[in-house]
């Protein structure tokens, strides 16, 4: 099992829960599940042709998963997944 | 409505202070109560990761958030927000700011005027980010001073003679 972080804006999408346990033996594999179990959370992480959105990271423990083996990298037991918004912006 | 907790914001200036004329960036912790309050107790100064003129753009590195999640899953509080500067700009929700922000969460945007904190507003974007509405904002009146050699120059701060 990893435990997925959920981000405040989402948690209504996931039973209003701050994490999850879900098991998957890739980041894909607990993506797929946790989106199983929570539908609606997948418009908000998912394009309609199924790639991550762009202002959606996702981080295996510390790691961002794009720059290591995206869907496909390993999780292990214990490992935490973190959804992660990306935030930027300017006065201009 | 959204308040500020003294240290938090002290953080918050701070950061602001040390970061200009580029903008700074952070995060918000806490937590909305049951009135729907929210209440910011610790501010997350956070790396402005743009890759270029940071005078007028910022961006939070994730690696940031994920350090702030292990603090608020250690401290029972949330990611209720972010914060950013606007160096020598009013304290507005721009249209950048809006493209780049998330629904739900509170954007306070900290107006910094020759190093010296010259306002604020609280801003919330709607669930499409076409819109954003102000949220009420408090935060304690005293402030941390600036740098002595911005505050010299600051407006309403007059030079030791």
């Amino acid at each position: 099992m990893a435990k997925v972080l959920i981000p405040t804006p989402l948690r209504q999408y996931a039973g209003n829960q701050k994490e999850v346990d879900i098991a998957g033996a890739t980041v894909g594999e607990i993506l797929t599940s946790l989106t199983s179990e929570f539908a609606d959370l997948r418009k908000h992480l998912y394009t309609d042709e199924g790639k991550l959105r762009s202002f959606v990271n996702v981080y295996l423990n510390d790691e961002d998963v794009r720059y290591l083996d995206k869907d496909k990298t390993a999780a292990a037991p214990g490992d935490t997944l973190s959804i992660v918004p990306s935030i930027a912006g300017g006065g201009r | 409505m959204i308040r500020i907790e003294a240290g938090a914001w002290a953080v918050m200036l701070e950061h602001a202070y040390s970061a200009y004329p580029r903008e700074c960036c952070g995060i918000l912790l806490g937590a909305e109560n049951p009135g729907g309050e929210r209440v910011v107790s610790a501010a997350f100064p956070c790396r402005n990761a743009y890759e270029g003129d940071q005078s007028d753009r910022f961006q939070i590195d994730p690696r940031d958030q994920v350090r702030a999640n292990l603090k608020c899953r250690a401290e029972d509080i949330d990611i209720i927000g972010f914060f950013h500067s606007h160096p020598d700009c009013d304290a507005y929700f721009s249209a950048t700011d809006l493209k780049n922000s998330w629904p739900w969460y509170s954007n306070i945007v900290l107006s910094i005027r020759q190093g010296a904190f010259a306002g604020a507003g609280s801003f919330r974007a709607n669930d499409d980010q076409s819109q954003s509405e102000t949220e009420e904002l408090t935060y304690p009146s005293a402030l941390p001073a600036p740098a002595a050699d911005v505050a010299e120059t600051a407006p309403g701060v007059e030079s030791p003679s």
